[in-house]
């Protein structure tokens, strides 16, 4: 065997690692909506269980190809801003949107951001449960899952987007691009869509018990699972003698990854269970921890990240609890969870982590550039959110009809029970407490 | 045919109809209506569910 046959065999062998990589991390990613998938059902009363599982399901569906049409376009066309660079090779009738024999990297790729998407359109999903139209929430999913999110990722998660290139941004793990983005577009469409009837009585909230709550905290705990796909897809698998590389090109491994992630689920989930004593805060707190520290996943100390995370975790449930009383119905506590820990992950790594250097001749993390960063993307967020469903209101396309609510969509919309053999849906049609009365349940 | 490639010798993009330019475009146009058809029938059948208990 000749050197340079050696060298080519090295080299295919290289690139068959960096897809199987992806494709892993892409086959775990799919556990964040197996377990949004039983959160929600969980979560919800069991008159919309069904309902919200279809939502669920769809959400994938519909994200998939349309980031396909112009999700992965969008990416590709817009790290400058607002204004498009040539990217025809992105676009769904270029010919390297499809099996190469040559090509290892495209689809893969393409396949680990779509599912970063379709995480983005999970997150709306839980909030808005209960009250929603399916047809008004696949909508505001696409344009979230393939549009919004994608721009915010072209700017602060591209190796040319502006965020970086300006500001010396660092999210390596998404906090903002994914999780604040996300969190502050459901809040928009929450502040339209308004609350579920029977949530204020006199303007005080009410508590609407899920109707599974094990089958929530099982939920929660596979997105725990599905986080490692997530955050492995971060990473960089570069080929040759560069080994692993942040999306920014800094140098960093798996094993930071791995010190780090675990520290981030352990602290968000002792901080939420300080603050709230209750089983669904708790658990969401190890998604709040991690979401907290994931902007810096590659930098901190492990001891770091678990304090970090523990205050994460500790401030998502009043932070839910104030935009209770604010009148928010947050069904599953999506914006205190993922807007306002991102916001905070990638405000955080400002403050802890400014003077790092960035690769090249680009700009150091400094705390004014994450500030400004974790501005960028809680607007890029809210507006479209706010505006579109906005509009959809004004249509009255945005929420199903009040009688049809109170009945519970799954008799209205679902041909089927989920429950067939024990309570009927249409039995259990009010379910609400007085504040203090859910510690009873 | 639907192959571009007659032998794998040499071959690099390989996918259905890759030199046929028309037939991808319909191919996708078809993909864009399956997208655009359950948006549709989403809608319809919420109106029609809705109108049905509404009247109930």
């Amino acid at each position: 065997m000749t050197i340079e046959t050696l060298q080519s065999t090295f080299e295919m062998h290289q690139a068959m690692n960096v897809e199987v990589f992806y494709w892993w991390c892409t086959a775990i990613m799919f556990m964040i909506h197996t377990g949004f998938l039983a959160y929600e059902i969980g979560a919800s009363r069991v008159k919309n269980a069904l309902t919200s599982g279809m939502k669920n399901i769809l959400t994938l569906s519909v994200i998939i190809p349309t980031f396909y049409f112009f999700g992965w376009w969008i990416y590709n066309a817009f790290p400058n801003g607002l204004i498009p660079i040539d990217a025809s090779e992105a676009l769904p009738w270029s010919l390297s949107m499809g099996p190469d024999v040559e090509d290892m990297g495209t689809g893969i790729f393409f396949a680990a951001f779509a599912l970063f998407g379709a995480t983005t359109g999970s997150i709306l999903s839980g909030a808005v449960i209960e009250r929603i139209r399916l047809s008004a929430f696949l909508i505001l999913a696409v344009i979230l899952g393939s549009g919004v999110w994608i721009l915010a990722g072209a700017w602060g998660w591209h190796p040319e987007g502006w965020l970086l290139t300006k500001l010396g941004y660092h999210d390596v793990g998404a906090s903002g691009v994914v999780h604040a983005v996300a969190g502050f577009f459901a809040l928009g469409v929450l502040m339209n869509l308004g609350a579920r009837v029977g949530k204020y009585k006199d303007g005080v909230a009410m508590y609407i018990p899920p109707h599974n709550l094990p089958m929530s905290l099982i939920g929660l705990m596979m997105i725990i699972v599905g986080f490692f796909g997530f955050l492995g897809g971060c990473i960089i698998f570069n080929g040759g003698e560069t080994g692993w590389t942040t999306i920014y090109g800094n140098p960093t491994n798996l094993s930071a990854f791995g010190f780090n992630t675990l520290m981030g689920f352990a602290g968000g989930v002792i901080g939420a269970y300080l603050t709230s004593r209750e089983p669904f805060w708790t658990m969401s707190g190890g998604l709040a921890g991690i979401i907290t520290v994931a902007a810096g996943l590659d930098l901190y100390y492990p001891g770091l990240t678990f304090a970090l995370a523990a205050s994460g975790g500790a401030l998502m449930p009043l932070v839910g609890r104030q935009l209770e009383k604010l009148g928010v119905d947050d069904a599953v506590g999506a914006v205190a969870v993922h807007g306002f820990c991102g916001f905070y992950g990638v405000v955080l790594v400002g403050v802890i982590a400014s003077g790092y250097p960035n690769v090249a001749d680009l700009p150091n993390i400094t705390f004014t550039g994450q500030l400004l960063g974790a501005i960028v993307m809680a607007l890029v967020g809210f507006i479209p959110g706010y505006g579109i469903s906005y509009l959809l209101k004004k249509f009255n396309a945005l929420r199903v009809p009040p009688q049809v609510e109170v009945l519970g969509l799954d008799l209205v919309e679902i041909p089927a029970k989920p429950y067939p053999e024990t309570v009927p849906a249409y039995k259990v049609v009010e379910n609400t407490l007085e504040p203090g009365q859910e510690k009873l349940v | 045919m639907s192959s571009p490639i007659t032998s794998w010798e040499g071959a690099t993009t390989y996918f259905t109809f890759a030199d046929n330019p028309l037939a991808m475009a319909v191919c996708l146009a078809a993909a864009v209506g399956v997208f655009v058809y359950l948006n549709v029938s989403i809608i319809r059948h919420e109106k029609a569910v809705f109108d049905k208990h509404l009247s109930d």
